[in-house]
Parts: C-alpha cells; sequence; structure tokens
C-alpha cells in the first residue's frame, strides 16, 4: 500500500515495519527515547512525535506543535532534504554515506538536530544505529512523495 | 606474594578432620542455611526489558538505601550477604557513594549489556574490495585511525585500573565500568582493524596526546578520572566520531563510527549523572572540581589542536590537498572544533557548573577562534 510523505501514515508504516523487523532491533539493543521529526513545507511545518522503548516503537503520534511536547531532541529539515534522503534509502536500500542522519545533521547545512538539554541530545547517538535502521525501513515502503516546489524554506 | 594466610591449611588438624568428618559421615553443618539475610523474590518490572538490576533494588540488596558512606564491607562480599567474622579487609580505596555512584547507573549498565556488538562481525569487512582511497585520503584516514586506536587504548586501562579499587557495594558502578572497557577495548580493536586495512597500516603516535593520556591515567582519585575521562575526553571524542562518521569515506566507515558513538555517548552520559551527583550530594568540591578542569583543559587543548590531529581532519574534510581542498577542510574542521567545546560547556552547564565557561581558557579560546571564522 502507498503512503505519502509527510504523513501520520508514513511514520505508522515505519513503525509497523519495525514490529516485522523485531529481531534486527533486538540484536541493537534497548532503544529508549522520544524524539521530534519537523519537515517544513514552505512557511509551514509537519511535526511527529516518535516514543521507542526496549525494542518497539511504542507511540507515532502527529503534533501540532513540538515545543509543548517533552522530546530528547528534534530532527529538523526542509522537505526536499528529507525526500532526498528517503529517495537515496530507496535506492540504495539503505542510507548512503552521504545521506546518513549523522551526516545530514552534523554541520546544520541539510537538517539540524535541535534539543534543549545535552543529556537528551546525546541520546541521538547513544541510539544512533538504531535510529539510522529505523529510518532505513523506508526502503520497504511504497512512498507517495509530493511534488517539490520551489519555495523559500521556513526559518525554524 | 604480599598477602599470606595466617593458617596453613595441609597443617590445620581441626579443618582437616572436619573436612572428612563430613565425609565420611554425611552429617552436614547446615549453619550457612541460617544466612541472617534477607528473603526476597524479584521479578521483572517490565517483561520486554527482561530482570533488571533495577528490579533488584530492594531493601538491603538495593542501591537506594546504600549509606554515602560503606563501612560494614570490607570484603567482596556481594551487598546484602552476610559477611561472616574476620573476613578479610580488601582495603577498597573508593568508600564514598558519592565519589562513584551516578544517577541512573543501573539503566547505562543495562544499555550497555544489550547494546554490545562485534568488531569481527557486525562491520561490513566484505565491501572493502569495493573501496580504494586515494593516497592523501587514505594516510590521512591512516593517521586518524592510528590517533584513536592510542586514545581508545587508554581509554580502556583507566576504568580497568579503578575497577578492583571500588569498594564492592558500589555492585552496579563497577559492573558498567566493565563494559566500558570492553567497549573501549573493542574501539581500539576496530580502529586498528581499520588501519590495517587502508593499505598504509598505521601511522605516527602523537606526543601531544600521549601527554594528555598520561594525565588521564594518572588522576589521583576516580572522581578526577571519571570527570576527565567521561566527561571531558569522551565528550570531545564523541563530537569527534560524530565528526568523523561526517568525514567518512565509505558507508562501511559511517557503520563503525555509528556504533563506536553509541558506546561512546553512553561513557558520556554516566560521567555526566556521576558529576551532577556529585555536586548535589558534595557541593564542597565544586572548586576541586574547577582546578582539576583547568589543568585538564590545558592537556585537551594540546593534544586536540596538535598537528597529526589537526592535519587528517583538513585533508578528510576538504577531501583532498589542492588549495580549494584545503580551503574547504579548513573551514569545515574549525567548526568541528567550535561545537565540540560548545559541547562540552553544554554538558557542563546541565551538570549544573555553569560558571566553567567564564574561568576557562578554553571558553576563551573557543570564542576567538569563532571570531576568527566568522570573518573568514
Amino acid at each position: 500500500m502507498q503512503v505519502a510523505f509527510p504523513s501520520l501514515d508514513f511514520f505508522r508504516a515505519l513503525q509497523a515495519r519495525m514490529q516485522t523487523d523485531r529481531e534486527r532491533f533486538k540484536r541493537l539493543g534497548y532503544f529508549d527515547t522520544t524524539f521530534g521529526i519537523r519537515v517544513i513545507t514552505g512557511h509551514t511545518a509537519h511535526e511527529y512525535v516518535l516514543a521507542f522503548e526496549v525494542f518497539d516503537c511504542t507511540t507515532v503520534r502527529e503534533v501540532g506543535a513540538l515545543a509543548a511536547d517533552a522530546v530528547d531532541f528534534i530532527l529538523e529539515g526542509d522537505l526536499d532534504a528529507w525526500v532526498e534522503m528517503l529517495r537515496n534509502i530507496q535506492q540504495h536500500g539503505a542510507a548512503d554515506a552521504a545521506h546518513s542522519i549523522n551526516t545530514l545533521t552534523h554541520l546544520g547545512d541539510r537538517m539540524r538536530v535541535l534539543y534543549d538539554d545535552p543529556d537528551g541530545h546525546d541520546k541521538l547517538y547513544r541510539f544512533a544505529e538504531s535510529v539510522q535502521e529505523f529510518f532505513n525501513l523506508a526502503a520497504q515502503l511504497d512512498i507517495a512523495f509530493p511534488q517539490l516546489d520551489p519555495q523559500p524554506a521556513a526559518t525554524a | 606474594m604480599a598477602y599470606l594466610s595466617t593458617i596453613d591449611f595441609f597443617e590445620d588438624k581441626a579443618f582437616i578432620d572436619r573436612y572428612q568428618y563430613t565425609l565420611r559421615t554425611g552429617e552436614l553443618d547446615l549453619s550457612w542455611m541460617q544466612a541472617a539475610t534477607e528473603k526476597v523474590h524479584c521479578e521483572p518490572q517490565n517483561a520486554r526489558r527482561g530482570l533488571t538490576f533495577r528490579d533488584l533494588d530492594v531493601g538491603s540488596y538495593g542501591f537506594t538505601a546504600m549509606p554515602e558512606l560503606i563501612r560494614q564491607n570490607r570484603s567482596f562480599a556481594p551487598r546484602g550477604a552476610e559477611i561472616p567474622p574476620g573476613t578479610p579487609d580488601l582495603q577498597a580505596e573508593v568508600n564514598r557513594k558519592s565519589e562513584v555512584w551516578a544517577y541512573n547507573i543501573e539503566g547505562y549498565y543495562e544499555e550497555a549489556m544489550s547494546r554490545q556488538w562485534n568488531a569481527t562481525t557486525d562491520i561490513p569487512w566484505e565491501e572493502l574490495s569495493r573501496h580504494e582511497l586515494p593516497e592523501a585520503i587514505g594516510k590521512a584516514y591512516a593517521q586518524l585511525l592510528t590517533f584513536l586506536t592510542e586514545v581508545e587504548m587508554i581509554a580502556t586501562d583507566v576504568p580497568a585500573k579503578w575497577l578492583g579499587r571500588l569498594n564492592a557495594d558500589f555492585f552496579e558502578v563497577k559492573n558498567f565500568i566493565a563494559t566500558q572497557a570492553m567497549d573501549e577495548a573493542r574501539h581500539a580493536e576496530v580502529f586498528r582493524k581499520r588501519a590495517l586495512t587502508t593499505g598504509w597500516g598505521l601511522m605516527r603516535a602523537s606526543l601531544a596526546n600521549e601527554r594528555n593520556l598520561k594525565f588521564l591515567r594518572d588522576a589521583d582519585s576516580f572522581a578526577e578520572a571519571s570527570l576527565t575521562l567521561h566527561l571531558q575526553a569522551e565528550g570531545m571524542v564523541l563530537t569527534l566520531f560524530r565528526f568523523s562518521e561526517l568525514i567518512s569515506p565509505t558507508e562501511l566507515d559511517k557503520k563503525m563510527f555509528r556504533l563506536v558513538m553509541q558506546d561512546e555517548a553512553r561513557h558520556v552520559g554516566y560521567g555526566m549523572q556521576h558529576l551532577k551527583w556529585v555536586l548535589d550530594h558534595f557541593p564542597e568540591k565544586r572548586e576541586i572540581i574547577h582546578r582539576h578542569l583547568d589543568e585538564a583543559e590545558n592537556f585537551v587543548f594540546g593534544g586536540g589542536y596538535a598537528m597529526e590531529v589537526l592535519e587528517p581532519f583538513i585533508i578528510l574534510s576538504g577531501k583532498g590537498m589542492k588549495r580549494a581542498n584545503i580551503e574547504q577542510g579548513l573551514k569545515i574542521t574549525a567548526q568541528f572544533n567550535l561545537k565540540q567545546v560548545d559541547e562540552y560547556f553544554e554538558r557542563l552547564d546541565k551538570c549544573g557548573l555553569p560558571e566553567r565557561r567564564e574561568r576557562s581558557k578554553l571558553a576563551q579560546f573557543n570564542e576567538m577562534a569563532r571570531a576568527q571564522l566568522a570573518a573568514l
């Protein structure tokens, strides 16, 4: 079934794939973090909260304002950066050397990691391989990507 | 042999008679069955997580009720066991809970155990044949891997050195730093293996870093060792691993750095939660901590900004040695250095040491470097 990106259904589909692939995630170990996703499209943003506990993705929610949620960190990027990453994952079966989450966010030019608490920020790295593998599950989805328009990006 | 038994058991008639009597008659003593200990039945609170140390935090077996000063247990007796009279004093050097404890220490241990990985089989080494690195990149990468192997060897030695010096009642901390020693040994292993697959082998050890590593190893107390190893050095190495993931030449290398950064971030987590615990329970140590950081920052500045560390970064992040590559590499490396120091001070802020920026030469230097970068 095709899922649109960005949408709650997309993240629910990743959650379901993670459940199916439980042994792979169990091998990676405990995965205990709650983080936010922000996809900026023009002057608006689609925001989601993903919660992970033990070996599972326990919660996927779309939210009106991420600032109101207690999250460890937020992964933020313009729509075109997210789409490029997901297309790359689909093309290679997993993110290639230029499209891993850490590579895209480290300098803050393609995507950004936002946080208030450095301890929460460090959780992105404590669970780095699990986070990457979670997004790599997008390779198994049939994704309907939006038409990308050359719009000015919103400020964070 | 510094320690000798006060009894020669082979010549002790009472001991041998008792042993032979038991074998001959089958009459058992069974006094140990009357051990004056709590009878408990612990169960997992979350079946998906399994039986954790947190599930065992009950009564005299638990860590919540553990006193600040461990006076009673001077032995290897596990916390909660009956200690017979005459048990030898092992003279543990660290007997104050506030010198070792960290919020969520039991959680860090369980996470460490569940997230172990294998440098031999979890890295897709078979993909190496698909990648051949240009000479400058290969040599720069081999130099970075040499430096990282050197660093990880000391990071193995330090927790291992302190492990046997902590009172046995600090069971969860001892187990955690045992996992850390294993993690760091695996990091030294994976970096050495990767260096020897580049075609260039190992390059040059770093004099400036050897000084810093000696400072880390020779800390006078566990609290000093933890402050400089877990929070400062590993915090900076964590940023370095993320930067190394960014500039890694292949997907294999990206995976390697993601796996090592997971372990490193966990150690930093312990370091942060330990410093918070110290400042919450031992506020008079604040000045001692500052004095130790004064010298630690001097060493880390000398080590982290040394030529043999900085130059490979410039070449790797600029992806070559042409003028344009070097200029690009200089900018990216300068950004990395700023980020590394910023994140170190963010962590200290969070731990309750926000005034550190005011008295730190490293913070002053970082601001100068930030202004220079902005002017480029």
